[in-house]
C-alpha cells in the first residue's frame, strides 16, 4: 500500500521498555515489576514499596531473570533488521534497575542500530546511578539522560513512594555533567495531594538551579490500580483543587519561559534546540518501534501493543512466535485525527503543509467548523502556516482535542 | 352468513387485567388457533409486537362459533398493543356493537376501566361486565361486582365471572356474546360504506386497510373511492383475519376484514375514513370516529441533520395507523430542522416515542412536552398556539387561556392525603370524592392540563405505592394569569426552553429550571450564564463554571491508542447534544424543563 511505504520512509524512533523497578511508586501506572523483596523464583508479586533488601544485594537474585529478558528484547530488535532508527529511548520502568552490565549491553546493541544517531536517551533513577555507570553509558553512545526527580520536597518524595532523596537528584545531575552529558532532563510532578503552590515553586526553582536542558512537568493523575487510586477512593488522599492545579500549571509555564526553558509541549519545556526529538516523533505521528513487554509500536500503519506480561513475551520471542498483544490497523480517518490530536499538543501546533503531506487532506477544510469555533473563542489560533492552541487553551486541552478525535 | 348471526365486539380492560389472555382463550375455544399456537403467541408477544405481521396486530379476528345449534361469525376487534389508550379504544368501538369490559378480580376498577366504559357507552355499544382472574387466591369477585354496580350501573349479578387463564367461564361468555349482544344493522341494500379503523404498511403490497363494512358490500376488483380525498383504487385482494390473512370473495354488511388496493401513498389513507363504491358512491361518509383533540406537543429533531428524511419517513408510517398523531416541519434556531408533533396526551407521546426508537432506530432530540393554549388578542380574535415560542407580543395579548381537564384518580383511602396535597400544589380543584368501597376512593378534579402533563402520574404512583391510577379528559380552555418564562443560555434566549406558567409559581419554576439546566449541561471551556427572564426582566441567574483543568499530562507512544479512544468517546457524547451558539446542550436538558420535582 502506498500509504504504508510513505510511513516507513519517515524517520523512525526506537523505544525500549525495561519493565523493572526497585519498588513500585505509589502513583505509577506504568507496567513495571518491583524487584525489591523478590526471591527470583518466579514473576514477583505485588509488594509494599517499603520492603526490600539493599539494591546491590538484590542484584544477584534476579540477575538471571533480567538477563533473560534483556536477551529476549535484543532478539525482538533483530526482527527489525535493516530498519534505520534516528532516535532511541530506553525507558520503563527503571532501566537503572538492571544490573549495570546488562544495561550497558543493551545500550551498545541499540547504538549499533543508530547509524545517523540524532538522540539516544536513557531514563535514570537519581538514586540508582554512579559515575562509572554514567561514563560507560556515554561511551556506549547514549547522549541524553532523563532523571525522574519528581519533587525537591522530601515529604513529597516520601508520599509518592520514591526511593531516592532530594540530595541524590543534584548529585545525579552533577555526575551526568561530569560524564560528558550536555543534554539532561528532569521530570517533575505537580498537584501532589496536600502540596501548595509554594511547594511547587520550590521544586521548580530547585530544578532550574541545576541548570538542565529539559524539564517535564506533569500534573499528577490517579491511574487505575495504583496505591494512590485506592487511597483516593477510600478517602485517604484527595486530589488538589482544580484551581490550584491550574495555577501551578500556569505558573510553571510562565516561570520556565522566563528562564529560557520555553514550553514546547503540554508538559515539556526545553532550552531552544533541546526538545526531546524522540518524543517529538510521537507528536508528529511518525512511526516508532517499541521493544519489550507492554511496549507499543506504530509501525506500517498498525498500532501494536504488547501484552504486559513478561513470561508470555519471553516465551514468544524465544520460540520465534508472534508476541501476544493488541493490533489495531489505522484507517485513513484515524490517521488524520491522530495526527491532528497529537500535533496540537505541541506549542508549534499543526504545520499545515506537513499535515497535508502526511494525510493528503487540508486541515483547515477538514476541521473547518471546529477550528473556526475555537478561534472565535480565543482557544485556537492560526499562525502563518500552522494551527495551534492558545496559551489559554492549554489547561483544558482535552476538551478541545476531543473535537479532533473524529471527523466533523 | 346472514347479518343476524354476526357479532362485532371488543374487549376493553385496564392494562394487565387479562385482555390478551381472554382473546387467546376465545381464539382457542372457537378453533381459530390451536392451543399450541396460542401458547407461542403469548410467549412471543414481545417479538410479535415488533414485527408487522398480521397475527400480531390481530386487529380484527374472525371466529366461527356454534351457539344453540346455530353458526355465528364473531369478529373480535382488538386494539393493537396499548389497551389503555382511549382513542384507540374508541376507534375499535366505532366498528362494534358490543364490548366486554374486563376487570381484574383482585384489583377492581381502575381509572382506565372507567374511561373505557364511558367510551363504550358513548359509542352506543352494549357492555357486558366481566370479572376476570377469579382463580386467584386474592380474588374478591363479590367486592368487584359491587364496585361495578356502584360505579357503572351494571347489575352485579349480571357480571360474568371467569378465569381467562384456566378458561373457566369463557364458553358461557361466548354464548352471552351471541345471545346478548346485538347484530349489526342490516344496510346491505344501501351504497357501500366501509369504515377504515386501522391500517398498516406492507413493503410489497402497500397499505393494508382494516375495515368494517357498515352498508353495502366489498368485492375483489371493485373500484373504490376513499371519501376524504376522493382518490380511487381497484381492490386487488379482500380478506379476513383468521388470524392470518385469508382472501375471501366478498365482505358483506356487518363484516370485518382487510382491503388491499395497491395504495402506495401513506398519506392517502386516514384512519376513520370511509371507503365507498366509485360507481355508486354513498352521499355522505360515515361519522368515522372523531379523533380527539391534540393537547400535548413536543418537537422532535434528528440527532444528526442528515437523518431528517428518515425521520420524516418514520413519522409518515406512524401517522398511518394513528390518525391522532400529527407532525409538521419545524425549524428552530437552536435545534435546526425537525418536526413539531401533536399528541392526545402524555402516554400517547410516550408510545410514539417508543415506536420511533424501536421500529426505526433513529436518534432524536426531543423537547419537553407543552400543552396548547388559546390566546385572546387585543383585536378580539382568538389564536391557538401549541408552543410558548408562538406566543404573540405581550402588548397584543388580551388574555391567555389554558386547557383544563376532568381528572379522575382512584387510590386507596390511606394514601388520599398525599395525593390531595400533590393535586393542590398543581392547581387542581377537587370536585367530588366518591368512595368505591371502604378502602378505595375516586377523586374527581378539575385540573389545568399543563400541571399534570409531565411527571404528575409518576408522582401519584410514588405517593400511592404504585396503587393509584388516573385518567383525564379535556373539558375546555379557561383564562388564567399566565406568563412566559424565557431561558437565556450564554445570553442567547433558547426558545425550546421557554415555558408558559401560572404567575403564582413562575419565579419558583424558573429557578428550579435553571438549577436543573446547570446540572444537565456539561461544563464548557468558558463560563456559561443561565438566566430566567419574564417579559425581558431577568429574575434569576445560575452559572455553569468553566473547565479549569482538563488535559492529559503524559501522552507518549504507549498512551496513544487508549487516549484516542477516550477522546473519541468524549466527542461522541458531544454529538448527541445540540449546539446553541457555542454551548452544547444535551437532550436531558430539554426534557428537564417540565420536571417540577426537586
Ligand atoms: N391467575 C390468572 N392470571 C391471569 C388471568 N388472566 C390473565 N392473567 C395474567 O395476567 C397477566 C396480564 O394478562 P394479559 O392478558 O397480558 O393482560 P392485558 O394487558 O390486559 O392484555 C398475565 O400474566 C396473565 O397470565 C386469569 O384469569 N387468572
Ligand atoms: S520508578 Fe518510575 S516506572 Fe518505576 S514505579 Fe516509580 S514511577 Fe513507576
Amino acid at each position: 500500500m502506498v500509504g504504508d511505504c510513505a510511513l516507513t520512509v519517515e524517520p523512525a524512533g526506537l523505544y525500549v521498555h525495561v519493565p523493572f523497578c526497585r519498588s513500585k511508586c505509589r502513583y505509577c501506572g506504568f507496567y513495571s515489576v518491583p524487584t525489591a523483596g523478590w526471591d527470583g523464583t518466579g514473576v514477583p508479586s505485588r509488594i509494599s514499596p517499603r520492603l526490600g533488601a539493599p539494591p546491590n544485594a538484590m542484584h544477584r537474585v534476579w540477575e538471571p531473570y533480567t538477563g533473560r529478558l534483556v536477551a529476549a528484547m535484543l532478539r525482538e530488535l533483530d526482527r527489525y533488521e535493516g530498519v534505520q532508527f534516528r532516535t532511541a529511548y530506553v525507558g520503563g520502568g527503571s532501566p537503572t534497575a538492571l544490573p549495570p552490565e546488562q544495561l550497558l549491553g543493551l545500550a551498545r546493541r541499540i547504538a549499533e542500530r543508530l547509524e545517523q544517531v540524532e538522540e539516544f536517551t536513557v531514563e535514570c533513577n537519581p538514586g540508582q546511578v554512579d559515575a562509572e555507570l554514567l561514563a560507560d553509558l556515554r561511551r556506549a553512545g547514549v547522549n541524553r539522560l532523563s532523571f525522574g526527580a519528581q519533587s525537591f520536597r522530601a515529604a513529597e518524595l516520601e508520599l509518592l513512594g520514591r526511593r531516592h532523596t532530594v540530595e541524590e537528584i543534584g548529585r545525579a545531575v552533577e555526575l551526568a555533567r561530569r560524564a560528558g552529558f550536555d543534554n539532561v532532563g528532569l521530570d517533575l510532578i505537580f498537584a501532589i495531594p496536600d502540596s501548595t503552590l509554594a511547594d511547587w515553586q520550590y521544586s521548580v526553582e530547585a530544578a532550574i538551579g541545576l541548570d538542565v536542558q529539559h524539564i517535564s512537568a506533569y500534573s499528577l493523575s490517579f491511574e487505575p490500580g495504583t496505591v494512590f487510586d485506592v487511597w483516593r477512593r477510600n478517602g485517604r488522599l484527595a486530589p488538589v483543587d482544580e484551581e490550584l492545579d491550574r495555577a501551578m500549571y500556569e505558573w510553571v509555564i510562565d516561570r520556565l519561559g522566563q528562564v529560557g526553558l520555553p514550553q514546547y509541549e503540554i508538559s515539556n519545556f526545553a532550552r531552544p534546540g533541546f526538545g526531546c526529538r524522540h518524543n517529538l516523533g510521537y507528536w508528529a505521528n511518525r512511526p516508532y518501534v517499541g521493544i519489550g513487554p507492554g511496549a507499543a509500536s506504530y509501525w506500517q500503519g498498525d498500532r501494536v501493543t504488547h501484552d504486559s506480561n513478561m513470561e508470555w513475551y519471553m516465551a514468544a520471542v524465544e520460540s520465534g512466535q508472534k508476541i501476544p498483544g493488541a493490533v489495531e490497523r489505522l484507517g485513513w480517518e484515524d490517521r488524520i485525527c491522530e495526527t491532528a490530536v497529537l500535533s496540537l499538543r505541541t506549542r508549534a501546533g499543526i504545520d499545515l503543509a506537513a499535515f497535508e503531506h502526511k494525510t493528503g487532506c487540508d486541515l483547515l477544510r477538514t476541521f473547518a467548523a471546529t477550528i473556526r469555533r475555537y478561534c472565535d473563542l480565543g482557544l485556537m489560533e492560526i499562525t502563518g502556516c500552522a494551527v495551534r492552541l492558545t496559551e489559554q487553551a492549554l489547561p483544558i486541552a482535552d476538551s478541545i482535542l476531543c473535537d479532533f478525535a473524529a471527523l466533523e | 352468513m346472514d347479518i343476524q348471526h354476526i357479532r362485532n365486539f371488543s374487549i376493553i380492560a385496564h392494562i394487565d387485567h387479562g385482555k390478551s389472555t381472554l382473546a387467546d382463550r376465545m381464539l382457542e375455544l372457537t378453533g381459530t388457533i390451536t392451543a399450541r399456537e396460542a401458547k407461542d403467541q403469548i410467549l412471543d408477544s414481545m417479538d410479535i409486537e415488533r414485527e408487522r405481521g398480521i397475527t400480531i396486530k390481530a386487529s380484527g379476528v374472525t371466529m366461527e362459533y356454534e351457539y344453540a345449534g346455530e353458526g355465528y361469525m364473531l369478529n373480535l376487534i382488538d386494539t393493537p398493543g396499548h389497551v389503555d389508550f382511549h382513542y384507540e379504544v374508541s376507534r375499535a368501538l366505532t366498528a362494534c356493537e358490543g364490548a366486554l369490559l374486563v376487570v381484574d378480580a383482585s384489583q377492581g376498577i381502575q381509572a382506565q376501566t372507567l374511561a373505557n366504559a364511558y367510551l363504550a357507552t358513548e359509542a352506543g355499544a352494549e357492555i357486558l361486565g366481566v370479572i376476570n382472574k377469579v382463580d386467584l387466591a386474592a380474588a374478591q369477585p363479590d367486592l368487584v361486582a359491587e364496585e361495578i354496580e356502584h360505579v357503572l350501573g351494571i347489575r352485579k349479578n349480571e357480571c360474568f365471572r371467569i378465569s381467562a387463564k384456566t378458561g373457566m367461564g369463557v364458553r358461557e361468555l361466548l354464548d352471552a356474546v351471541c345471545e346478548l349482544l346485538p347484530p349489526p344493522a342490516d344496510r346491505s341494500e344501501e351504497p357501500l360504506r366501509a369504515l377504515i379503523y386501522d391500517s398498516h404498511y406492507d413493503d410489497y403490497r402497500g397499505v393494508i386497510c382494516y375495515v368494517r363494512v357498515v352498508s353495502g358490500s366489498l368485492k375483489p376488483r371493485q373500484k373504490i373511492r376513499l371519501m376524504r380525498l376522493g382518490s380511487t383504487y381497484q381492490i386487488t385482494e379482500l380478506g379476513k383475519f383468521r388470524p392470518d390473512m385469508r382472501p375471501v370473495e366478498q365482505l358483506g354488511t356487518g363484516e370485518v376484514g382487510y382491503v388491499i388496493a395497491n395504495i402506495r401513498n401513506l398519506g392517502d389513507v386516514r384512519i376513520g375514513d370511509t371507503i365507498t363504491d366509485d360507481a355508486r358512491p354513498a352521499p355522505d361518509p360515515l361519522k368515522g370516529y372523531q379523533p380527539p383533540m391534540q393537547m400535548v406537543f413536543s418537537d422532535f429533531y434528528p440527532g444528526n441533520n442528515t437523518e431528517y428524511p428518515r425521520l420524516r419517513a418514520a413519522f409518515e408510517r406512524l401517522a398511518l395507523n394513528d390518525a391522532s398523531f400529527s407532525f409538521v416541519p419545524q425549524n428552530s434556531q437552536a435545534l435546526g430542522f425537525g418536526f413539531r408533533c401533536g399528541f392526545l396526551g402524555l402516554l400517547h407521546m410516550e408510545i410514539i416515542q417508543e415506536r420511533l426508537e424501536r421500529e426505526n432506530d433513529i436518534d432524536v432530540v426531543q423537547t419537553a412536552p407543552t400543552v396548547s393554549y388559546e390566546v385572546l388578542m387585543s383585536d378580539g380574535t382568538v389564536q391557538r398556539i401549541d408552543s410558548p415560542s408562538e406566543l404573540p407580543d405581550r402588548t397584543k395579548v388580551e388574555e391567555i387561556r389554558e386547557p383544563f381537564v376532568r381528572l379522575e384518580i382512584i387510590t386507596t383511602t390511606d394514601t388520599i392525603g398525599g395525593v390531595m396535597t400533590l393535586a393542590e400544589s398543581r392547581r387542581c380543584k377537587l370536585v367530588k370524592t366518591d368512595y368505591l368501597n371502604p378502602t378505595r376512593v375516586m377523586l374527581d378534579y378539575k385540573a389545568p392540563l399543563a400541571e399534570i402533563v409531565y411527571d404528575f402520574y409518576d408522582q401519584i404512583k410514588g405517593i400511592s405505592h404504585g396503587y393509584a391510577t388516573m385518567n383525564y379528559e379535556f373539558t375546555g380552555f379557561e383564562a388564567g394569569d399566565l406568563v412566559k418564562i424565557d431561558i437565556l443560555v450564554n445570553h442567547t434566549p433558547v426558545e425550546a426552553l421557554s415555558l408558559i406558567v401560572h404567575r403564582s409559581n413562575a419565579e419558583a419554576r424558573g429557578r428550579k429550571l435553571i438549577i436543573k439546566l446547570r446540572r444537565a449541561i456539561p461544563r464548557h471551556q468558558f463560563e456559561i450564564p443561565l438566566q430566567v427572564a419574564i417579559g425581558g426582566k431577568i429574575i434569576a441567574r445560575e452559572t455553569i463554571k468553566a473547565y479549569r483543568k482538563d488535559v492529559t499530562a503524559k501522552l507518549y507512544g504507549g498512551d496513544i491508542t487508549r487516549k484516542m479512544k477516550v477522546l473519541k468517546k468524549q466527542k461522541e457524547g458531544k454529538k448527541r447534544m445540540k449546539s446553541v451558539g457555542s454551548v452544547e446542550i444535551p437532550q436531558e436538558a430539554f426534557m428537564s424543563i417540565l420536571d417540577t420535582s426537586d
